[in-house]
């Protein structure tokens, strides 16, 4: 894979075929996916809708990478209101970051605030005073520069004006081609912001050289790099999470670096210096891993994502695989599911033979499932952002979930509010965003990821089941929501199949 | 010539239509965009305007055209046209307004001539420019009050005596709209007049398309809703009255005697609510003279907002708490010409203060203003310091407020640290509040 000569990284719905509109069962989607219908066939990546509600954008979900990265300023290279939702992030994101650095500071952002002047002569002057104000006011290691659909439109030449720039800043300038309207599969964001940092951010650190070489040092460098691992961590993800899955790769004997989220630039040099690049979850990783590969030869992993036992023993079984360490990761995951098996008996009592519907990204919804399954739960549907061929690994660790419901769609409260009415959950694990519509079908809610709890490794389970059961002993705010506050939908809407809306596009 | 800002306080012309919007009990917004922006907007608005949440089908419930790269190229119209047309299908509402984004207005949709094809529907559907490159918030209340006015408020020759309508208070902007509107709304009707906010409590769609009955609009701001209420002058002949803000008991007897008099109501009356209103204002306030003056509870302070807040709030407590303000910064966009009204409003306090007043979009300028007004201490060993002081501003506040060592009470937009319901900070009860609010920080270790 090489896009890098490009400015910006391609969409996904051309990249990966991915889909973001179908309405069946589990068992429809295998069947697609074993006839590639995401993948080369992409017979489905063109689906759209005839209704559709407001979503994520490459540009917010950009955000949601970079506002993690230390130590920068991000200009918002767009009219005034592109980013701003940043203003849901001040708080948390000055703590979360702290959590890795108590020196921390919170999110710093300009916006170079395009008028309609700007949309005629080009916002190419206020880009420069933009980025000089930044590097002079704050002194920041890196400056992003995430440019959102007008200055895309009216033509603004920011790489060279950046290029320009850089030898007047003390800050390195990395932009970010993120324009919304380029792309209908939101996870193209992944692709866009590691598409600059692998431009601007990545390099090799600068390490002294020894005049003489002493072999005892070298040996002693080339056995920590053996045992090094990345793990690439994701906006979701919260300490607890990184410090559970540190925890089960320490215990191989393996050390760790957590990239890209709430790292330094240091932190991308030295990672350059590890034996394995381990992703979490294709749907964020691929397009960096397989650059990093190409680049710089270090190999990678892209399996399943850590959440749930089975889906757990996998991802470190494979990580073992590749040090030949099996034997020891074994011994782990047996003592690991003991543990933790005892540990779930009370919760499965209480939890068994409940039903629950799963929405969010793809990857995690499933994993998530595994979870459920595990306590005695039916899970009845999904709704998956979007799908393509990263959920392959997960289907292993599911049983018996061929006949559930599967909407693919980004957001688009109005169809799961159509399923809910017919599935009638008894609990309902979700994304965070567009949770009031559900609320108010009087479902309770667990959110299906929280930057402040664990979720992931064996830990995560325990925590999951443990949230989920207080979740499930009193629903009684969303219950009396339900009988005192109406949705906005028509009666006919529940009426009709959910998936009407649902249309094939040509291509262009 | 417009400059960057660093970290904005307000979204920008369609987030401020959709916060507008949000505000009317079953008005329907449909957003002819790309993808984010509707998202993008509610996670701004709902976190800034202390957790509104996205209403009745708001949030991520907005219907939105979600325009990509080919509706870009071959143009949106067709797919405006089915979105507008899916909507009123499975969305119950009672007027549906169809707002643009930044992208098709520039590829040159025409909005008009779609929108215009859903005439003959039953419930009114109507067009609004709203790129985001076109102003702030606080334009998007105006373009969407301006539509409305123009397009759906209905005439009437005949006024209703002594019935006003209330302007300048812009929902999810002014992160206590509702609370406040409710208050003004309190204190004029014992004035026996018939009061419209437009928005809030027990006010719906039918309020605003009987907007035009009022015989005079009263917009409480310098330079917010002026615009609206120039459109109500000129299509429904509705003269208007701007006035601040009304906080505290000065604050707010001003404004009754100021509404009083444009609408020529017998100054006994107005007195006779003016002194029972105090009465009771007083008799809260008089809890605090023993805590007040047993502890020395006068603190500097310093006060950055909008242009609503800023000066109120900066007059209440230097002229009623008989605090000491030394810096007001007010972080609106203001025009040139809206300044020196604004600047009016700091001038003659009763305390004989002189606060300095800044107009400053950023919000890194704050601790540049605060080390202009105060001389840094170069290690003397008598030095007058700035202090105790309590900052009142916005969330983006708090890394100052932390650095100095100063409490920081959020009024003003983004207020993401606390959860607002019906609080306000309007009219008497308001500024009960606000005394509850600000000292409640004082004594929070007691």
């Amino acid at each position: 894979m090489n896009y890098l000569e490009a400015k910006s990284a391609p969409a996904r719905e051309d990249r990966l075929k991915a889909n973001i509109a179908f309405g069946g069962t589990l068992r429809d989607i295998k069947g697609c996916l074993k006839k590639g219908c995401f993948g080369s066939e992409g017979c489905l990546n063109l689906a759209g809708r005839r209704f559709s509600q407001t979503q994520g954008c490459q540009f917010t979900l950009s955000l949601a990478i970079l506002n993690t990265l230390r130590n920068a300023v991000i200009i918002m290279h767009a009219p005034i209101g592109c980013g701003i939702c940043s203003i849901s992030n001040v708080g948390v994101n000055k703590t979360f970051k702290q959590l890795r650095d108590p020196q921390s500071e919170g999110i710093i952002w300009l916006s170079t605030n395009l008028d309609e002047a700007d949309v005629i002569s080009g916002g190419e002057k206020k880009l420069r005073e933009a980025v000089l104000y930044a590097d002079k006011e704050f002194r920041p290691e890196t400056i992003i520069i995430a440019n959102g659909c007008v200055p895309s439109l009216i033509g603004d030449d920011i790489d060279s004006i950046l290029a320009d720039l850089q030898t007047q800043t003390a800050a390195s300038l990395v932009p970010i081609h993120c324009e919304g309207f380029k792309t209908k599969v939101m996870a193209t964001a992944y692709d866009a912001v590691y598409h600059g940092i692998l431009k601007n951010y990545v390099k090799k650190p600068e390490r002294r050289e020894y005049i003489a070489e002493p072999d005892l040092e070298k040996i002693k460098e080339k056995y920590r790099i053996s045992r090094h691992v990345n793990v690439l961590n994701v906006g979701s993800m919260s300490r607890a999470d990184e410090l559970e899955l540190q925890r089960l790769l320490n215990a191989l004997g393996l050390t760790v670096t957590f990239i890209p989220c709430y790292a330094e630039p240091e932190d991308f040099e030295y990672s350059l210096e590890s034996s394995l690049n381990v992703s979490i979850c294709g749907t964020h990783d691929d397009y960096f891993v397989e650059h990093i590969k190409a680049k710089y030869g270090i190999p990678f992993l892209i399996d399943t994502i850590p959440i749930g036992r089975k889906n757990t023993d996998r991802w470190i079984l494979k990580i073992a695989e590749h040090f030949g360490l099996e034997k020891e990761a074994q011994r782990l995951i047996q003592e690991e599911n003991r543990e933790l098996d005892k540990s779930l008996e009370p919760f499965r009592q209480k939890l068994a033979g409940k039903t629950a519907f799963i929405a969010g990204g793809e990857v995690r919804i499933l994993a998530t499932a595994e979870i459920l399954q595990d306590l005695g739960i039916k899970v009845l549907g999904f709704k998956a952002h979007h799908f393509d061929q990263f959920v392959e690994p997960i289907f292993d660790s599911l049983e018996d979930l061929d006949d559930a419901i599967v909407d693919v769609a980004t957001n688009q409260p109005f169809e799961q509010a159509n399923i809910l009415k017919r599935l009638k959950p008894d609990l309902l694990v979700t994304h965070v965003g567009g949770n009031n519509i559900a609320a108010k079908q009087g479902v309770p809610i667990l959110p299906l990821f929280g930057p402040s709890y664990n979720y992931l490794g064996y830990s995560g389970v325990f925590e999951v089941a443990r949230r989920l059961n207080r979740v499930a002993r009193n629903g009684q705010f969303n219950k009396k929501l339900a009988e005192n506050v109406p949705l906005p939908f028509k009666q006919e809407w529940y009426e009709k199949d959910p998936f009407t809306y649902i249309k094939q596009q040509d291509a262009v | 010539m417009s400059k960057f800002i660093d970290r904005p306080r307000y979204t920008c012309a369609l987030g401020g239509a959709l916060a507008t919007l949000r505000a009317i009990p079953r008005a329907i917004p449909i957003i002819h965009a790309s993808a984010g922006c509707g998202h993008n907007l509610h996670n701004a608005i709902n976190a800034g305007a202390g957790y509104l949440g996205g209403g009745y089908c708001g949030g991520l419930s907005l219907p939105s055209s979600n325009v990509v790269e080919r509706d870009i190229v071959f143009g949106g119209e067709a797919r405006l046209r089915e979105q507008i047309a899916s909507t009123l299908e499975i969305v119950d509402g009672d007027i549906y307004l169809v707002l643009t984004g930044c992208m098709v207005e520039m590829i040159g949709d025409d909005l008009d001539a779609v929108v215009s094809e859903f005439l003959d529907y039953d419930k009114p559907v109507l067009p609004v420019h709203t790129p985001s490159f076109r102003g702030s918030s606080y334009t998007g209340y105006e373009l969407v009050l301006s539509a409305l006015i123009h397009k759906f408020v209905r005439k009437q020759r005949q006024k209703t005596p002594l019935s006003v309508n209330i302007l300048g208070i812009v929902p999810a902007q002014d992160v206590f709209w509702q609370g406040n509107l409710k208050e003004i709304k309190r204190l004029l009707e014992k004035l026996g007049l018939k009061v419209n906010t437009l928005f809030g409590e027990g006010e719906d769609l039918e309020s605003i398309r009987n907007s035009g009955a009022a015989s005079l609009n009263i917009v409480v701001s310098d330079i917010h809703g002026i615009q609206a209420a120039r459109k109500y002058e000129e299509i429904h002949d509705i003269p208007y009255i701007t006035t601040g803000l009304p906080i505290g008991a000065v604050g707010t007897e001003a404004f009754l005697r100021q509404v009083a008099q444009a609408l020529s109501i017998d100054p006994a009356v107005t007195e006779r609510v003016i002194a029972e209103e105090k009465a009771v204002y007083y008799n809260y306030l008089e809890r605090l003279a023993d805590l007040y003056n047993d502890i020395d509870l006068q603190r500097y302070a310093v006060v950055v907002g909008d242009a609503n807040y800023v000066p109120a709030v900066t007059r209440f407590i230097s002229d009623e708490l008989g605090w000491v303000p030394e810096l007001a910064v007010i972080t609106d966009l203001v025009d040139d010409n809206d300044k020196p009204v604004l600047l009016k409003r700091f001038e003659n306090f009763e305390s004989g203060l002189h606060p300095v007043v800044k107009f400053d979009t950023d919000a890194s300028s704050v601790k540049k203003y605060l080390t202009e007004i105060w001389p840094a201490n170069h290690n003397d060993k008598y030095f007058d310091s700035f202090g105790p002081t309590v900052l009142i501003g916005s969330v983006y506040e708090r890394d100052l407020a932390q650095q100095y060592g100063f409490p920081l009470l959020t009024v003003s937009f983004p207020v993401t640290n606390r959860i607002v319901l019906n609080h306000a900070y309007a009219g008497f009860n308001g500024a009960l509040s606000l005394t509850e609010d600000l000292f409640g920080l004082l004594v929070a270790a007691r």
